[in-house]
């Protein structure tokens, strides 16, 4: 098996680490979309995401890692449990899968399991990467390149959580909920709306400007490239630590209070901008709690917000054709109209 | 000695002793003797070199299940696509300029992770390869994908060598005793030698002053200098190695000249030297415990020392029109990759050129792909146990239906925006009428579509909305009254607004500006040459963002700066039309879409717009000789 930079060897690239880090806490922001020119660690720092996530708690046996505690019978493989009968789990790391961008139809959504009909002559589902990306997360690297057909279906289940297959001679759903992870270069392809709207947050991902982290980072990857296990192991302690606090996060995000004064920023902010539909608020609002929380804040704040605001609102801007300022920019002139300079 | 051949055989040897490491190499050359004596003797250093298929599907890169093999042994039988090679290979792609996005994409990510994932029945296998992308694209044609070009580490151009040989002595020595070393030894020992954060430094600050920004460079750079150091027999990686590995790496990717002089080399250094170690920003400082790794400033002598000696290896290489080039790199590139008549592709199921298979139903014009539609039901033959009384051999399925697709170039649709103001009316709008109308009956015989936009005073209107009726056309250019103010603004505006439209639709716009670009009108429809030249510019940009191809015809008296700033920021290309005539335009604007340098004005002394030549004929401005 390959072996992932760690996390914490990252130099830089706050905004893309703080992104990752809100959605390891609150899920429920929706994916990161990482914009950038290439050469500039996108795909090495969402690789690493598996590092920042503990294990979570899945049925035995079952091909789509369905929770123990939610509803049974959510797919084929969970159904054959009893209702009140004792499930039996087991611990798996949350999976990080990479959808390669020629991958088929088949191999995204599952297929006829061609080894079992050509052995046995049995009428099998075998399933795809997103059952495989079920309750954890799924990257796809250049995402502005995915073809057509793989975009609509990937819209769709990524807004109702399930997998319908019907296809085959196959009759089956599946939960598939996951967060959406992406990466690409601007410059060569532009994403539909849709898709962009199911992103929660959004990065501009640099090359770092300052000379000693540049060095840095060819110093951390030279050593990786060297000995990928000893160096993993040298930052092993770092990642650690770095999980521990993503839990503590995670359990103190339910206490974040958001007054409703805050809500309302929360609007004015969006209603300024022009973003279509309520899922800017609450995107905004949700990212923001998970921010406080990794600080440790039992509320958010208005700092909160206007840290939070560029990443959760940058991509769903209406395309001005007047304005030819970045939608950076933007966000930063409606916070400063909205709360004040 | 020939210093690039002499680089290109170094290049040659490190490849064969870290395939991997250094991910490949971008070669552009022709198909010609040069590149076939470096490949016979890369091929003799490294015999495992293999070829891609040229048009190989992912299937076969990445490994699938195989068919044949399948049936005749009635179990699922999986065979590994080429990309799996379990010990340190060389892949050589052909052709790689017309590699589809979508395979460049598989390339590029199994470089990243060094394994591929064939599919959910086989586990990620390990794979060690670098690729020799071989390049022949010409100059005006668009290179290999950019996200391949990136991850791999040697960039070589043998596009201008006359003639191979003429090598250093001792690269002919090195080039003899190489298949006698121990490859994996040398790859070991070469990465094991030690750095110091001078050249690091160094390296980086060379980079930075080349205008290189990728991170991936510099680390190829510093893996390159490495495998030349332990080539050469060395411990320590030296002068020599860094100058050629700059020279390999990081001077075809130049995108700027460094500033010339004392301020070429001199660091970047901040200026608290003691102040530099990174510091995170305090919103991560909770979260990030590593301590960043302490980095002791070198004396600032000697990294500039270092820094001046790769900078001006990287430098040697570079001929001197490539220096002038680059030193106008603010020249934007011509925007939109599909410039001009070819369009841009999109996917059809009538014609085209043909993609591969995809399962669907044959209606709507769809039609049957048998073939694939047999494979997809051949494995699937004993679940569907047939009736006995049945004859058919074979049981198919709605299911197993794939059909034919194709890639189909996009109509173009041609955007007039013609300049009807006073000024412009003055000079020539007669002219400029006339040349439309012999690109109309062009576009015609293309079977391109053409939209015209008029503007003057304080208004531009569409004329006529895209179409392919020439009569229309004329008559809408016929009735365009001149006289009034610029509104360039507003032109821009409308033909960006009619553009967009156009590229939904799935059609490739096209702006013909014709226009002494002096506005005077503002997008407010007030007067003001300042106020109309910022929102004119302002909307250039604009149309300069959404990566459409502009051609903007300057109709004044003599060149006029204000227009080929305007032009600049559009992104558009600029032709001065000093001595025009209607034919000269019609051959300015058929130049560039057909990606050559508009020819010599030649001289027509009977306006040939009055007498259109029929459709589908030869035009007359196809032969700038004859006419």
């Amino acid at each position: 098996m390959a072996i992932p930079f760690p996390f914490s060897a990252i130099v830089g690239q706050d905004d893309m680490k703080l992104a990752i880090q809100i959605v390891a806490v609150d899920p429920k922001v929706g994916g990161v979309l990482a914009l950038g020119d290439r050469g500039t660690g996108k795909s090495t720092a969402v690789r690493a995401l598996a590092d920042l996530l503990p294990p979570i708690q899945v049925v035995k046996g079952c091909a789509y890692g369905c929770d123990p505690q939610s509803a049974l019978a959510a797919c084929p493989d969970c159904s054959r449990w009893k209702s009140g009968s004792k499930v039996a789990t087991e611990s798996k790391p949350v999976p990080v899968i990479d959808l390669p961008l020629g991958a088929t139809e088949d191999r995204v959504v599952g297929a006829l399991d061609l080894e079992q009909a050509l052995s046995q002559g049995v009428k099998a589902f075998s399933p795809g990467l997103l059952a495989q990306a079920n309750r954890g997360f799924l990257y796809i690297d250049e995402v502005n390149l995915l073809e057509d057909h793989l975009v609509d279906l990937l819209i769709d289940v990524a807004a109702s959580g399930e997998n319908v297959v019907e296809r085959e001679g196959l009759s089956i759903r599946h939960p598939a909920r996951f967060v959406l992870v992406g990466s690409g270069n601007p410059e060569e392809g532009e994403l539909r709306p849709q898709l962009l709207d199911r992103f929660g947050l959004s990065v501009e991902v640099r090359t770092p400007q300052d000379l000693d982290q540049r060095v840095l980072v060819i110093k951390r990857r030279d050593a990786f490239e060297r000995d990928p296990q000893a160096f993993r192991e040298s930052y092993a302690a770092d990642n650690e630590l770095l999980r521990k606090h993503i839990l503590k996060a995670r359990k103190g995000l339910e206490k974040v209070q958001t007054s409703d004064d805050l809500l309302r920023t929360c609007a004015q902010l969006c209603q300024k901008l022009g973003t279509d539909g309520l899922r800017a608020e609450l995107t905004l609002m949700r990212a923001s709690r998970a921010y406080a929380a990794i600080l440790g804040k039992k509320s958010v704040t208005t700092e909160h917000l206007r840290h939070i605001a560029p990443l959760a609102l940058r991509h769903r801007l209406r395309r001005n054709p007047l304005d030819d300022t970045g939608s950076g920019a933007r966000v930063q002139r409606a916070l400063e109209e909205v709360l004040g300079a | 000695m020939n210093l690039a051949w002499d680089d290109a055989l170094w290049a040659a040897a490190a490849l064969c002793v870290d395939p991997t490491g250094l991910r490949g190499v971008w070669l552009r050359a022709p198909h010609g003797p040069v590149r076939d004596e470096w490949l016979t003797l890369l091929s003799s250093l490294h015999p495992a070199l293999r070829r891609l298929p040229g048009h190989a599907d992912s299937e076969r890169l990445l490994g699938g299940l195989d068919l044949g093999a399948t049936l005749h042994a009635g179990r699922a039988v999986y065979q590994p696509g080429v990309l799996t090679q379990p010990t340190p290979t060389l892949l050589l792609l052909p052709m790689a300029e017309r590699l589809p996005d979508d395979t460049a994409a598989i390339l590029g990510q199994v470089l990243d992770m060094g394994q591929v994932n064939a599919g959910r029945h086989q586990a990620a296998q390990d794979t060690f390869i670098g690729l020799v992308a071989l390049d022949e694209s010409l100059e005006d044609e668009p290179p290999m994908a950019g996200g391949l070009q990136e991850r791999l580490g040697i960039w070589l151009d043998l596009r201008h060598m006359g003639r191979a040989g003429g090598e250093d002595e001792h690269t002919r020595w090195l080039l003899d005793s190489l298949p006698s070393m121990d490859l994996p030894a040398l790859r070991e020992h070469a990465l094991n030698m030690p750095l110091d954060d001078v050249v690091l430094r160094a390296v980086c600050q060379t980079a930075d002053a080349l205008g290189v920004h990728s991170l991936r460079a510099a680390l190829a750079t510093v893996r390159l200098a490495r495998l030349l150091a332990a080539l050469r027999g060395s411990d320590q990686v030296q002068d020599e190695d860094w100058g050629r590995a700059a020279r390999l790496v990081l001077t075809p990717r130049a995108t700027r000249v460094p500033a010339p002089d004392d301020q070429q080399a001199a660091p970047p250094e901040p200026e608290h030297p003691n102040e530099s170690p990174p510091e995170e920003p305090p919103a991560d400082d909770a979260l990030e415990q590593t301590p960043p790794d302490p980095l002791p400033n070198p004396p600032a002598s000697e990294l500039q020392e270092m820094a001046e000696v790769l900078l001006e290896a990287a430098l040697a290489s570079l001929p001197a029109d490539v220096l002038a080039q680059l030193a106008q790199a603010n020249t934007p590139a011509p925007s939109g990759r599909g410039q001009g008549r070819s369009g841009t592709r999109k996917p059809s199921f009538l014609r085209g050129t043909p993609m591969p298979p995809r399962p669907g139903n044959p209606r709507q014009g769809a039609r049957l792909h048998i073939l694939a539609t047999l494979n997809a039901a051949v494995p699937r033959q004993k679940l569907r146990r047939l009736p006995s009384h049945s004859r058919a051999k074979l049981a198919i399925r709605t299911e197993d239906f794939h059909v034919h697709r194709y890639a189909e170039h996009s109509p173009t649709c041609l955007i007039f925006a013609i300049d009807a103001s006073g000024s412009a009316a003055l000079h020539r709008l007669a002219e400029a009428k006339g040349a439309v109308e012999l690109l109309l009956t062009q576009s015609y015989a293309r079977r391109d579509q053409v939209c015209v936009i008029g503007f003057r005073g304080t208004q531009a209107e569409v004329l006529l909305p895209p179409t392919k009726s020439l009569v229309r056309a004329k008559r809408s250019l016929s009735g365009l009254p001149g006289g009034g103010g610029t509104p360039l603004a507003r032109a821009i505006e409308q033909s960006l607004q009619v553009a967009l439209a156009e590229k939904r639709l799935g059609h490739t716009p096209s702006l013909v500006m014709l226009s002494d670009g002096r506005p005077n009108v503002s997008l407010q429809g007030q007067g003001g040459r300042a106020q109309a030249l910022e929102d004119a510019l302002t909307l250039a940009r604009a149309w300069r963002s959404h990566h459409l191809s502009a051609i903007w015809l300057d109709t004044s008296a003599r060149p006029e700066p204000q227009a080929q700033q305007l032009a600049l920021a559009m992104g558009a290309r600029y032709v001065p039309l000093p001595m025009a005539n209607s034919n000269r335009m019609a051959q300015a604007v058929q130049a560039v879409q057909s990606g050559r340098t508009p020819a010599a004005p030649v001289a027509v002394t009977r306006p040939l717009w009055q007498s259109p030549p029929p459709a589908g004929a030869a035009p007359v401005w196809r032969q700038p000789g004859g006419a």
